[in-house]
């Protein structure tokens, strides 16, 4: 029956008994809220209703709002209705129907973001090398990056990771230390696209540099050496060519200049040669003319010049068989004595006396007085 | 009561009905709807549905590629060698149902159980190959063999397998230490041959510059020895000319000149007989012969 029925006791329908008896009060509850908010809106019972409707209308007004996003420069706006992807939104302001209908989530495109790899790897010669690698990338498509694939970013340094130790794996320590850097690099990125492309990540691929390469730090001085060694073998090349660039050309000189002494020998010997023969002949012909006495003074000549510029001794032994005393090697070293302290030879036989050798000079007077003496004695 | 009041508490209760009875499906999820216990349904699109509150229940799973991390194993090569091989395995739910079945949604258990999958394979495969073709040459076919062959019993599991990659295949320490060592031996002999081919031609090209130094010098001593010997003759030529018109004078001449040059020294000693031509007169005024 219904609640407002005389006789029915104003029954509250809801809580079974009496009106204004215990239980939660709804019609009062909203009596008072409509009381509340039409005290705020201003008015009476009739008036509360107005608020009311107007609350309900602000509620709504809020939540239609809350749909308004903004997509910042650089980034886009994936937009999922009730879960199901609608549309990607460029940068600037758009409005979306308010959760739980649509929800936007922005992901950044533009910035590039970069994977740092360092480690040690086999090469095809079994061989290991040390590899600093550097990839850089960015998000082509964001729907794809959100939806395929979790953690997309982890998912390509382990990609990355694996594509170099494959690339490096098929290729020699020579080629990959040296002139490979950067087909080895290529390698990688062709393998590292072709693998995001095939988990659908929605990457692309900016850059890939292989950074540094090297033998690892435990071989290094090996490696160092033997570079080294090469650049020695440069240099042992190098040395042995100024060696050979010095010694030919003074060869070169020295052979000019014995030539060339040569030549002056042969000049100055005919020039000489020419020269005493001149000599020669202008004396002949004058000898020519006068032979007897050109002869005689030429003679006396010499052998004075002989006599004065030498010692002398004189022994004018006539027959007999006397013994001389001849001290020869006394005579012999007084002599080089007086030659040496007198210098020059003189024509005379006067030279100073020195006191402690006895001057030969003098000496030489008394030998052949004395020798003349002894033989006188005979 | 006014009518806007019952339109509210209305509103309210349909919003609370709905969202009791409706499910959005995203998409990164895969979504299994049981009625009572039982599956009832899998392949949900992206979107919005309904259910029976109470009556069934949803459960949600990852829809995205997932990646298996394995630690690094040993595993034995053909030639008994050890090698450290560390990889990775890109999956995903394939069948719903028979993934749930398998694992009741747990992503570890399936990880785990796949692990084993792939590792068994792994074996077999590395276990057939020399360490050159598991690192190099058939690196490439072991990791899709794998894949292809592990993607039978994935299946079991309701796992779809897209990828498995080596990322580490690498010698256990103790041969890496044994590789550096001929690393560095391999070095040393380079290098050494390198010096040895360097002095090698440093010799040669010393040797022929030696070689051509005492050519030259030949060739110079000869020449100057030639000419010297013109000079001689040409002197000895004009001596002969000139002395040889007087043989006697030009002795007698020529024997002063040496007597004059031999004895021209105080230090010269001449112990005489006064019986020369010089001393003719010495004892006689008239001349004694």
């Amino acid at each position: 029956m219904a609640w407002n029925e005389p006789g029915g006791n104003n029954r509250d329908p809801w809580s079974g008994g009496p009106r204004g008896g215990k239980g939660p009060d709804l019609d009062d509850l909203l009596k008072q809220m409509g009381d509340k908010f039409g005290r705020v809106f201003g008015g009476g019972g009739k008036g509360s209703s107005a608020g009311f409707g107007l609350l309900l209308a602000a509620v709504a007004a809020v939540w239609a709002l809350s749909g308004i996003y903004i997509v910042d420069e650089g980034e886009r706006g994936v937009v999922l209705r009730f879960g199901e992807y609608v549309d990607t939104t460029m940068p600037g302001p758009h409005w979306h129907m308010p959760y739980p209908i649509e929800k936007v989530e922005t992901v950044d495109v533009d910035s590039f973001r970069s994977v740092q790899l360092k480690g040690q790897m086999l090469t095809e010669d079994e061989n290991i090398v040390q590899v600093d690698l550097g990839v850089q990338y960015n998000i082509s498509d964001p729907a794809e990056y959100l939806f395929n694939v979790r953690d997309a970013d982890l998912t390509l340094r382990a990609a990355a990771e694996s594509a170099i130790r494959e690339v490096v794996g098929k290729s020699s320590m020579d080629f990959a230390l040296t002139q490979g850097r950067s087909e080895i690099a290529a390698r990688v990125r062709t393998l590292l696209q072709e693998m995001m492309d095939g988990y659908k990540a929605g990457i692309l691929i900016r850059t890939v540099n292989l950074q540094d390469a090297q033998p690892p730090e435990a071989v290094q001085a090996a490696f160092e050496d033997a570079i080294k060694a090469r650049e020695d073998e440069q240099r042992f090349i190098n040395e042995a060519e100024a060696y050979a660039n010095e010694i030919i050309p003074r060869a070169r000189g020295n052979a000019i200049q014995q030539v060339e002494e040569a030549r002056a020998y042969r000049a100055q010997v005919t020039k000489a040669a020419e020269g005493e023969a001149e000599r020669f002949s202008k004396l002949y012909a004058e000898y020519r003319k006068a032979p007897e006495v050109t002869r005689e003074r030429l003679y006396l000549d010499a052998v004075e010049s002989v006599l004065t510029n030498s010692s002398k001794v004189m022994m004018d032994v006539e027959g007999g068989n006397n013994i001389m005393y001849l001290p020869l090697d006394k005579i012999v070293s007084q002599a080089s004595g007086a030659a040496a302290t007198s210098g020059m030879t003189t024509g005379g036989d006067t030279t100073r006396r020195p006191q402690s050798t006895p001057s030969t000079a003098a000496n030489d007077n008394n030998r052949v007085r004395d020798l003349m003496r002894s033989r006188e004695v005979r | 009561m006014s009518r806007l009041k019952i339109a509210a508490v209305l509103l309210a209760v349909v919003v609370g009905v709905i969202a009791v009875s409706t499910f959005t499906v995203d998409e990164r999820e895969r979504v299994i709807k049981f009625q009572l216990g039982e599956i009832v349904r899998t392949d949900f699109e992206p979107g919005l549905y309904f259910k029976i509150p109470f009556v069934n229940n949803i459960r949600r799973l990852d829809a995205r590629v997932l990646t298996l991390d394995a630690t690094p194993e040993r595993y034995l090569t053909s030639e008994k060698k050890n090698v450290i091989v560390d990889s990775y395995v890109k999956w995903r739910i394939g069948d719903t149902a028979n993934y749930y079945r398998a694992t009741k949604g747990d992503e570890l258990r399936a990880g785990a159980r796949l692990a084993q999958i792939i590792k068994d394979e792994l074996k077999s495969q590395i276990g057939n190959r020399t360490i050159k073709e598991v690192i190099s040459g058939e690196r490439a076919e072991v990791m899709n063999l794998v894949r292809d062959n592990a993607a039978r019993a994935a299946a079991d599991l309701g796992i779809e397998i897209l990828d498995v990659r080596l990322k580490q295949v690498d010698l256990p320490a103790n041969v890496s230490s044994s590789v550096f060592r001929r690393m560095e031996k391999e070095r040393a002999t380079v290098a050494k041959e390198f010096r040895a081919r360097g002095e090698e031609q440093a010799k040669a090209i010393t040797a022929d510059a030696e070689r051509q130094r005492a050519e030259i010098l030949a060739d110079a001593y000869a020449e100057a020895q030639a000419i010297r010997g013109e000079g001689d003759a040409q002197a000895a030529e004009t001596y002969a000319r000139a002395f040889g018109q007087d043989k006697e004078f030009y002795s007698f001449y020529r024997s002063l000149e040496a007597y004059k040059r031999s004895f021209s020294n105080k230090g010269d000693v001449l112990v005489l007989e006064p019986d020369s031509d010089f001393f003719r007169y010495f004892g006689n005024v008239q001349g004694q012969r």
